[in-house]
């Protein structure tokens, strides 16, 4: 093959490649005149893949069970591995190649990605995140038990308990920091102390020395504030480092799959689902719905209503349908009697939980 | 200060991690001149061997950690008879080594993703059933001690092959200039195919004793790879000795440091140190 055939079957590759591209593209951005496109941003590979399955499959399982709509609805998920620089390119390809009305995010890190990106496009923008700042802007919205109720659930059980010393392994993430600062507003109402308060950063795995510097400082509880699987690791050299101080989290043990390193302890979690959602998940799925699986039910079917309750003559507009969610309330979701309040939150209660015999129970609030 | 012998423990566990890194980075370094990156990711190439053969398949372990290691030898060495070896036989620049060796560490990090997820994933059993010993006032697991003995064992291995064999002889003649070790006849592509092989061996030691540690994940060797580049750097890039050092100082540098603040700086800490060694001392502690 000479030099000249070389360039020419390369050219025409490239532009093969692109060409293919070109209609692909097309092809998913076409809307339907009577469509809405619902992007849903999750982790679908990586450690934390079981919890985007999770979110996929509750999604998934609210347009089953949808009845009869104006609008036909369309969803589209993107992987964005809990990282939000991964988050940023996959709500841009959402917003830019399949022309979405609506995303969907999970996690605080990646929804103070994807806020201020469907602020600027006036797209509809769910945050399944505890930071208060993702739901910032006209159409921003959050659908988590914020972490004031979960902090107001976890100091009344540590004083139920009559526990005085708390101490605290937290990633340094957004939604712990915003978890903890609420914490220790919250505890300054009490006699509670945080006697060691240990800070580390994600992807790491070496936590002996901050374990050690924890040990001498009293804890009767160590509060694990963590993603997978630092988390693991985490528990797993707090015993090998001879402590047997229980452990205790806000979320944190139902981000983990091995639940069973958690075994007898209690916990605060967000709310708990309707047992019709669960069962109707668990056979959908044959699992226990994951964190933040009924929150992703609920908020498809928030925003169905909202499109569905707008008056006009053509398609709501993103922005249409931000102003229909500011107008709902009392919705009937798999997590209560939702509102949407001035601040564009859908507040949901707190729940304390045990792993018991390998499975997250609820226990008495 | 109950927590020092603790944090003395925690200090030579790191620092004999980085130091297996460190010896493997240095003794391909001292025969190439050249950083290879892909080196750390020898260490998960051997760590998710050990997983399919002892877990998935339920193999012997002792043949599982075998297998794993001469793995980790066997791509070694094929980077170099493959990638690196032809760029040497055209002479290119050590930039362009290096860029091909980043080339080869994405690749193989996105093969073993492919293969087995992203997913982390522990080698070692469930927890509780590490013997924990308690030494000079701390506690050390029963995998933590095995990482320090082999550290040992390999670092007193590598001196003795060094200095008391003919490969040892010929591995220093072509660190100290390859061209002359050609002139004089020594076969220097195959030796270093050979230095590849014992040096992406050691790193995959490394990979198989942290899976049992901690735990293993594809990436797991980019972070690897930086703490045995720093060890090797404040210690003497190229020299043995210097590596070794360089990683219980980094290790010790990195515990002690986050004693009195939080340990999110950790990383803060062992660059800082680079940064100084590289301003104040770029040759190193042992400035060879």
């Amino acid at each position: 093959m000479d030099k000249l055939t070389k360039w020419v079957i390369g050219i025409i590759g490239v532009i093969a490649v692109v060409v293919i591209g070109y209609f692909l593209s097309e092809s998913t951005s076409k809307v339907s005149a009577e469509q809405i496109k619902i992007g849903v941003v999750a982790p679908m590979t990586g450690n934390l893949a079981f919890l985007g399955e999770g979110i996929r499959d509750a999604m998934l399982l609210a347009k089953q069970d949808l009845g009869s709509t104006q609008y036909a609805y369309e969803l589209i998920f993107e992987d964005d591995q809990l990282d939000p620089k991964m988050t940023a390119s996959a709500v841009n390809k959402l917003i830019g190649v399949n022309k979405v009305a609506a995303i969907v995010s999970f996690g605080s890190g990646p929804g103070n990605v994807v806020a201020p990106i469907a602020e600027q496009n006036k797209v509809v923008h769910f945050g399944i995140a505890s930071d208060p700042n993702v739901a910032k802007g006209e159409f921003n919205f959050i659908h988590w038990t914020p972490p004031s109720e979960e902090n107001k659930v976890f100091v009344e059980k540590l004083q139920s308990r009559g526990i005085k010393k708390l101490g605290v392994f937290e990633s340094n993430q957004q939604g712990a920091a915003a978890a903890i600062a609420d914490l220790k507003e919250k505890l300054k109402e009490t006699d509670i102390e945080i006697v060691t308060n240990q800070v580390f950063n994600p992807g790491e795995k070496d936590f002996r020395s901050i374990i050690s510097k924890a040990k001498n400082s009293g804890a009767e509880i160590y509060l694990l504030l963590a993603f997978s699987p630092e988390l693991e690791v985490l528990a797993k050299q707090i015993k090998e480092a001879g402590i047997n101080t229980p452990l205790t989290s806000i979320e944190s043990f139902e981000l983990s799959e091995q639940v069973d390193l958690f075994e007898g302890e209690w916990y605060v979690t967000a709310a708990s689902p309707t047992g019709d959602f669960t069962s109707k998940f668990e056979v959908k799925t044959d699992k226990n719905p994951t964190l933040g699986a009924a929150n992703a039910y609920d908020i498809f079917n928030l925003v169905v209503t909202a499109a569905e309750g707008f008056r006009g003559s053509t398609k709501p507009k993103p922005s249409q349908i931000a102003n229909e969610l500011t107008t709902i309330k009392d919705f009937n979701g798999v997590l209560g009697n939702l509102s949407v309040n001035e601040d564009g939150i859908v507040i949901s209660k707190a729940v304390i939980r045990m792993i018991k015999d390998g499975k997250p129970v609820d226990i008495d609030n | 200060m109950e927590i020092v012998p603790q944090l003395i423990l925690n200090s030579i566990i790191a620092g004999a991690i980085y130091a297996l890194i460190a010896l493997g980075f240095n003794f391909i370094y001292g025969a190439t001149k050249f950083f290879n990156l892909a080196h750390g990711v020898m260490a998960a190439i051997s760590g998710y061997a050990v997983f399919y053969f002892a877990k998935t398949l339920g193999s012997n372990i002792y043949f599982a950690v075998i297998f794993g290691v001469a793995l980790a030898g066997i791509v070694g060495y094929g980077l170099d008879k493959f990638i690196y070896l032809p760029l040497r036989k055209r002479k290119v620049s050590n930039m362009v080594l290096l860029v091909a060796s980043l080339g080869a560490m994405t690749a193989l990090q996105a093969v073993i993703a492919i293969l087995f997820t992203s997913r982390f994933k522990t080698l070692s059993q469930n927890i509780g059933t590490q013997k924990l010993f308690e030494v000079l006032g701390g506690v050390i697991t029963q995998t933590q001690l095995i990482t320090i003995l082999i550290t040992v064992l390999i670092l007193a291995g590598l001196v003795l092959l060094l200095y008391k064999t003919q490969f040892g002889k010929a591995v220093r003649a072509i660190s100290d200039d390859e061209e002359v070790a050609r002139i004089v006849g020594i076969n220097t592509n195959k030796i270093i195919g050979r230095v590849f092989f014992i040096g992406s061996a050691l790193a995959g030691l490394a990979g198989i004793l942290i899976g049992f540690d901690t735990g293993i994940e594809p990436t797991m060797g980019l972070g690897l790879l930086l703490k045995g580049v720093i060890a090797s750097i404040i210690g003497g890039v190229g020299n043995i000795y210097g590596g070794v050092l360089g990683a219980f100082l980094l290790g010790f540098v990195e515990n002690f440091g986050i004693w009195k603040i939080s340990g999110e700086w950790k990383d803060a800490i062992a660059f800082t140190l680079l940064i100084v060694f590289l301003i104040f001392r770029p040759r190193g502690i042992m400035n060879k």
